[in-house]
């Protein structure tokens, strides 16, 4: 005990100077005004954690700097977004996107596929290209002409901002069904799964590896069996899915908009570690232009699809009732009216934006936890992040961990997509700034250290919402009349402040190891 | 004889550097070879070779009868070997009981030789809940034995045994190393060349790259000239 005070003593000092600042900070203003600064920045601060919290276990483990993490927790936003506000849209892509990642789920029988394949060397090298040539051309005929029910974000009656306005007013409009013309949906169905098979294969044949042990097993056919089930399904029962999603409160509708951003956050995140990053292990700044690049790709992506206009996602009725009986006066009274404000401490406090969001950033915390410290893959993952080498010398398959932690990471961003934007409300832009406060906590907590992630979060959040909450009150200078009102540049550039001062001290961040 | 590895004049790069230039080592089942030379010869280079963690570019290794050369690391692993790496590599975020238990291969291996590893190393059992860093480097070399055993491997391949350790731990890691011999074969490198003639029967001495002697151990031991000529000291 006392040697843990000793070997400390820095970061217990530091915190301690911390504890004693936010006590500062509570005296300098009206007991409900602190509450509510403490709420807010405990939400941001979860919101920055899922983000964070995805980010360092990515660079933990496989020593990537997913530049694009900020980019993914925008995707995770619209992706919700559209499932809730949209959902035809959303059971409309269902079948075309199960069918051509549907390819991809095969792909530990490509290699065998392709070392029974004898070829010259001049056709090993077009082979690739011509496949994914092929692939492409079919997709880029077959796409336009699937038919699929879609807003038009150059007609603003059928705009995202429309139909997310109206969704807010708790209208649900019956969009156009969307029904095959052009071609038979026989045609449709088989061109794009024949196209995700070639694409898949051409693309396995890049990174084609010289010998493997692999022994074909129904195990290598699960992922492609359950995603032509979810595309069979969603083409057969379309209607039946749309008229089942509409008819949903809007309490089951956002659960399902969480959990299938996440599910796509997950997917888009092991389709690009195992597809783009997995070349590159032994290229670290080439893993910085990509991730880069691809974050360039997705903001363009999300506006050509969704448009530029900033818009917001409703919050579901659980969260937003008004009228009478509001605002709450207790959790037994907000939970009979569902109201969208709650009294805490004689303070208004929105109970989706700090109580839920907040909440939910602790249970992933502790899940997360329990993962890494009570599981196997966690085991794996610990071990990994101190001799990735090691670990493979035991018998274990580091890459597939790999991609694993990969999707949870990138799993995790899109939930603090989807969780943000009924707070922050959609815009192109949303995940930059979440993104540079993620990496600034990040650097304060200690770059691979899971606790570290969410201290650093925690304090990024805090401080930022002091700081705007100092900015409408004013801090009196001691034996002046000055009143310091904080401008909201100071916000961003305090905890950048915060990160410097603390790397001074700790150049290892407040829970980060030596190195 | 029956050898259950045969490497075969592997070339091995790191970055640039042509580290091993050509390496023949064969190992017959049930025995204990040693790897000697002096330091910075390519014997660590040579086990890590084995296992694929720096792959040879040129040559076989041939495991059982079967080539395992490009396979990826945690595919030659599971065909039954175990790595006690130089500088022991234990998780230090770990506990000992993770440690082991992160060396399973199929589930309950690590209840299974529990008692086994227990009776090879008494040490360990009341140490179960340390974390690896608490341990001291007597016992993390144990540590390190034991992890290798878990599952249930034919080869081991073990780099610097006594490296760092008091006299009197060496000697119990000497008798442990003995005893698993009759279970395993067993790959060594070894520095020390008093620790590895007491122990090996085979030995193959490696020179800047090139495996340039090998035979029995006890004909060796006989020959001063040689462990002079080679191995500098002694």
């Amino acid at each position: 005990m006392v040697s843990y005070f000793r070997k400390n003593y820095i970061l217990l000092i530091t915190l301690s100077v911390f504890v004693a600042l936010f006590s500062a900070a509570a005296q300098g203003m009206s007991q409900q005004d602190f509450i509510i600064t403490l709420l807010r920045g405990l939400a941001v601060g979860s919101i920055t954690f899922l983000v964070a919290s995805g980010f360092s276990l990515i660079f933990g483990l496989l020593d990537v700097l997913n530049l694009a993490h900020g980019t993914l927790f925008m995707i995770g936003a619209y992706i919700g977004w559209t499932v809730f506000v949209r959902p035809d849209t959303f059971v409309d892509l269902l079948t075309p996107l199960a069918l051509i990642v549907s390819g991809f789920a095969l792909r530990d029988v490509y290699p065998l596929l392709a070392s029974r394949i004898r070829l010259g060397l001049r056709m090993k090298r077009i082979l690739p290209w011509a496949l994914a040539l092929v692939s492409v051309l079919i997709l880029g005929w077959i796409l336009p002409r699937y038919p699929i029910a879609y807003w038009d974000t150059g007609n603003f009656a059928q705009s995202p901002v429309t139909y997310a306005f109206m969704a807010s007013q708790g209208t649900r409009l019956p969009a156009p069904l969307a029904a095959f013309t052009e071609i038979s949906p026989a045609l449709g169905l088989i061109g794009l799964l024949l196209a995700s098979l070639v694409g898949a294969f051409g693309l396995s044949l890049f990174a084609s590896e010289t010998q493997s042990t692999f022994r074909m097993t129904w195990k290598n056919f699960i992922g492609f069996a359950i995603l032509l089930v979810i595309g069979l399904v969603g083409f057969i029962f379309n209607n039946a899915l749309t008229a089942f999603l509409l008819g949903l409160s809007s309490n089951w509708l956002f659960l399902v908009a969480v959990i299938v951003a996440m599910l796509s956050g997950a997917g888009l995140g092991a389709l690009m570690e195992s597809i783009l990053i997995r070349p590159l292990y032994s290229r670290p700044i080439y893993q910085l232009m990509l991730t880069l690049g691809l974050s360039a790709i997705g903001i363009e992506m999300v506006r050509a699809v969704w448009g530029r206009p900033e818009f917001v996602m409703p919050k579901p009725v659980f969260f937003d009732g008004t009228g009478a009986g509001c605002p709450a006066t207790s959790f037994a009274d907000w939970w009979a009216n569902n109201c969208s404000t709650i009294l805490l401490f004689e303070g208004r406090v929105r109970v989706y934006n700090e109580i839920f969001i907040p909440l939910v950033g602790l249970v992933v915390l502790v899940s997360i936890w329990i993962l890494l410290q009570r599981t196997r893959l966690g085991m794996i993952i610990r071990a990994g992040v101190q001799d990735r080498e090691m670990v493979e010398a035991l018998g274990i398959n580091v890459r597939r961990v790999f991609t694993m932690v990969f999707a949870l990471g990138v799993g995790l961003a899109a939930l603090g997509g989807v969780l943000a934007a009924p707070s922050m409300g959609l815009s192109n832009v949303m995940g930059e700034s979440l993104f540079l406060n993620a990496l600034i906590a990040l650097a304060i907590g200690g770059l691979t250290n899971y606790p570290g992630a969410a201290l650093g979060s925690v304090l990024v959040g805090l401080i930022q919402q002091f700081i705007i909450k100092y900015g409408q009150i004013g801090i009196p200078i001691p034996f002046t009349e000055i009143i310091f009102k904080p401008t909201p540049p100071l916000v961003p550039a305090s905890t950048v402040l915060l990160m410097v001062i603390i790397l001074l001290i700790l150049p290892n961040g407040l829970l980060g190891k030596k190195e | 004889m029956e050898y259950i590895l045969d490497v075969q004049d592997i070339h091995t790069f790191i970055g640039q550097y042509h580290i091993l230039q050509g390496v023949n080592v064969r190992v017959p089942k049930g025995s204990i070879t040693a790897l000697l030379g002096r330091n910075g010869a390519g014997k660590t280079t040579t086990l890590k070779s084995i296992l694929g963690l720096t792959p040879p570019r040129n040559g076989k290794v041939i495991l059982e009868g079967r080539e395992v050369q490009g396979m990826r690391p945690f595919e030659i692993a599971s065909m039954g070997i175990g790595f006690v790496p130089e500088h022991r590599a234990i998780f230090r975020d770990l506990s000992v009981e993770e440690n082991l238990k992160l060396a399973e291969r199929s589930k309950g291996d690590y209840l299974r030789k529990k008692e086994f590893i227990f009776g090879l190393f008494p040490d360990l059992e009341r140490l179960i809940s340390l974390s690896g860093t608490a341990l001291s480097g007597g016992q993390q070399q144990m540590l390190a034995v034991a992890r290798a055993l878990v599952a249930d491997n034919r080869l081991l391949l073990i780099d610097e045994p006594s490296e760092g350790l008091a006299p009197v731990i060496i000697e119990n890691m000497m008798s442990a190393i003995r005893q698993l011999s009759s279970e395993s074969t067993i790959v060594l490198v070894e520095q020390n060349f008093l620790v590895a003639s007491k122990l090996a029967e085979y030995y193959v001495i490696i020179e800047e790259g090139r495996s340039v002697k090998e035979g029995n151990m006890q004909d060796l031991a006989n020959d001063k000239a040689a462990i002079h000529r080679y191995l500098g000291a002694a």
